[in-house]
């Protein structure tokens, strides 16, 4: 899987590298416009993360000769500015997401993996981790090949789970998964509580292992041992 | 004071003493006049009598008029010199005093005395005089009604830019994104003065502008560095081997960023929102952006047992920006879910085109007018950032939607009337 990410800040760059790194992804950067568009002009990419504000242009533009060279990459905007007119116009230029800044990189990694499962999708793609199964083409879960019937929360909490498995990821990335801008708003902790007690009940019922570790303090961490 | 009628009242101060004294003056001397010209015909009649003296031939008493007021008359004492008077008959007809002047006069011819007498009654004299000062009076009064009527026109005429410039000023809203342009008159003084007002308006909307432009673009700057931080945070969460407090203090600084972009990100969207950057307007249905608020809200609603209840009486359709209804309604709901308690009440009623939310809570420890102050929290240790009921009230505006709170029965109540 080959992931291009275009963004100016070093910092941003070396981290967002690191995370996806370990996803298993082969991943290559570019921090301004004209190596950015030397790159997707050579090589082939799964994915392309792109920031708008560049150095000696802009990321639409990138998006634009993506779809003018009939590119296959899935592409998601990383922007600073969160506006609608930037969202939109990126939507409608073909890019597949909108990742506003600042974003968590769990989040990120779930947009990823989203775009690609839609990208890829040949044949009901279902993704399987030990007795579970989860199909996101229909929001279905089974576990020892026996349904269970989540609450929308508690499906995306699951797959946000299996998502950034066998990583820490916090109660305010989970929050503002589930619940988006909305979660600045809320005692969302006690909510995340809640759907995750029943998310385990549920799970549990059907003879499934406690995954979720609790990190005492930070958050979460979906367990398996490869 | 209006300046009219200031301008009025000085000219009064000032033109009345004149006009009295302009009256007395002319009175005397038209007058004086009068009794110059009566004189001279009594003079004039005294020759007359001379030259009748002169050819009598015996000294005998003759009447020079028919009342017998007027005579030559024989004397014995001789004065050298003619006295004028003034002197009043009682007119047993008309039964009033007739005023009259008299001329008496010694006269000596062929040594003989001869005292004449002439009368003449200034009746006459009064009237035209009396005449003459009505006449004047008359005159006064026009002119000082065309004097209130040419103010009044010219008022109307010369300050009309005048009046004009100032329904501008008073109109004029630097929120608005044009700025005012003050028309040029023919008068010069009120070009000067518009000119000045252009130049103002410019300048203060420049500064505005730049303003607001500095806002947007400093919380923009502050993103990136934030997205820095937030995921180094996330990036130092995956070392394995963090001791206890150490994840505290992740968990601390981690709800610290989130607040801090939540505020950069909230102050961002008032600085749009008052840029009028949410520009693009639909038919809205209220009711169905209450309805999906609410199921929104349905998770934080539950948990805190409280209990919804809406009453929509009718539909109302509102032309408005679709992310900025949603924001207002979703934020007026946050809010009554905020400051609410477990078991609490909330109530949504849609009438004509007010729309009120209602909770049970706390009664306010801030003053009214401070709710829709930014920064301001009625409970300081409220994880809130103070801003929601701003962009309520920011929102409105934009589209001049009034906003008003009360509190009856334990029971907040906001309400928006839309138009």
């Amino acid at each position: 899987m080959k992931i291009l990410l275009i963004e100016d800040e070093p910092e941003l760059r070396k981290s967002i590298k690191q995370y996806l790194h370990q996803e298993g992804y082969i991943i290559e950067s570019a921090s301004d416009f004209i190596k950015a568009s030397e790159k997707t002009a050579d090589y082939e990419y799964d994915c392309i993360l792109v920031d708008i504000t560049l150095p000696n242009g802009s990321g639409l533009d990138i998006i634009k000769q993506l779809k003018h060279d009939n590119s296959k990459a899935g592409i998601i905007i990383i922007s600073a500015k969160n506006s609608l007119d930037d969202k939109i116009t990126g939507l409608d230029l073909g890019a597949d997401d909108y990742l506003a800044k600042p974003f968590n990189l769990a989040e990120l990694n779930s947009r990823i993996k989203a775009l690609i499962r839609r990208r890829n999708f040949d044949g009901n793609k279902a993704i399987v981790v030990n007795e579970i199964t989860i199909v996101p083409e229909e929001r279905t879960v089974k576990v020892n090949n026996e349904q269970v019937v989540l609450t929308a929360k508690e499906y995306d909490l699951l797959l946000f789970f299996i998502t950034n498995k066998n990583r820490v990821v916090s109660k305010n990335s989970i929050a503002e998964h589930l619940w988006g801008d909305d979660s600045d708003q809320m005692d969302s902790h006690d909510f995340i509580y809640v759907h995750l007690r029943n998310l385990r009940k549920k799970l549990a019922e059907k003879g499934c292992t406690d995954y979720v570790q609790t990190i005492y303090g930070i958050g979460y961490n979906f367990k398996i041992n490869v | 004071m209006k300046l009219i009628s200031k301008t009025i009242l000085y000219y009064l101060l000032i033109s009345l003493p004149l006009l009295i004294i302009a009256g007395f003056l002319s009175y005397f001397l038209i007058r004086s006049e009068l009794r110059d010209g009566t004189d001279e015909t009594l003079n004039h009649e005294k020759s007359n009598a001379e030259k009748t003296i002169s050819s009598l031939v015996e000294p005998k008493i003759i009447y020079l008029s028919s009342d017998s007021l007027s005579y030559i008359k024989p004397s014995i004492i001789n004065f050298t010199n003619t006295i004028l008077s003034d002197t009043s008959v009682f007119d047993k007809t008309e039964e009033e005093h007739i005023p009259y002047r008299k001329l008496s006069s010694y006269y000596n011819y062929k040594g003989n005395t001869f005292n004449i007498t002439i009368c003449k009654t200034t009746l006459e004299e009064e009237e035209l005089l009396e005449g003459l000062l009505s006449a004047f009076a008359l005159i006064v009064l026009f002119l000082l009604a065309a004097f209130f009527i040419v103010n009044w026109l010219l008022s109307k005429t010369l300050w009309k830019p005048f009046y004009k410039t100032l329904s501008g000023l008073n109109n004029y809203d630097i929120k608005k994104h044009e700025p005012y342009v003050f028309e040029s008159a023919s008068t010069s003084e009120f070009n000067q003065l518009n000119n000045a007002l252009n130049k103002m308006t410019d300048k203060i909307y420049s500064d505005f502008k730049q303003q607001k432009e500095f806002t947007e673009n400093a919380s923009h700057e502050m993103q990136t560095p934030l997205a820095i931080v937030k995921a180094n945070i996330s990036l130092l969460m995956q070392s394995p081997n963090l001791k206890e407090e150490e994840m505290n203090q992740l968990q601390t600084i981690e709800n610290t960023l989130k607040k801090l972009s939540s505020l950069n990100k909230t102050l961002l969207l008032l600085t749009k929102i008052e840029n009028n950057q949410f520009n693009e307007n639909v038919k809205i249905n209220l009711i169905d952006v209450a309805q999906k608020t609410i199921n929104n809200y349905s998770d934080l609603i539950e948990a805190k047992k409280i209990e919804l209840e809406t009453n929509f009486s009718n539909d109302f359709e509102i032309n408005m920006n679709p992310a900025l209804s949603d924001i207002l309604i979703s934020n007026l709901l946050q809010n009554a879910i905020r400051h609410n308690h477990k078991g609490g009440k909330i109530l949504i009623t849609i009438n004509g085109s007010v729309l009120s939310v209602k909770n049970t809570g706390e009664p306010l420890k801030i003053k009214e007018d401070d709710l829709f102050v930014r920064f301001k929290k009625n409970d300081a240790s409220k994880d809130s950032l103070g801003l929601g009921l701003s962009i309520v009230k920011s929102i409105a505006d934009t589209y001049n939607f009034s906003t008003s709170y009360n509190y009856s029965n334990f029971l907040h109540s906001f309400s928006i009337k839309f138009i």
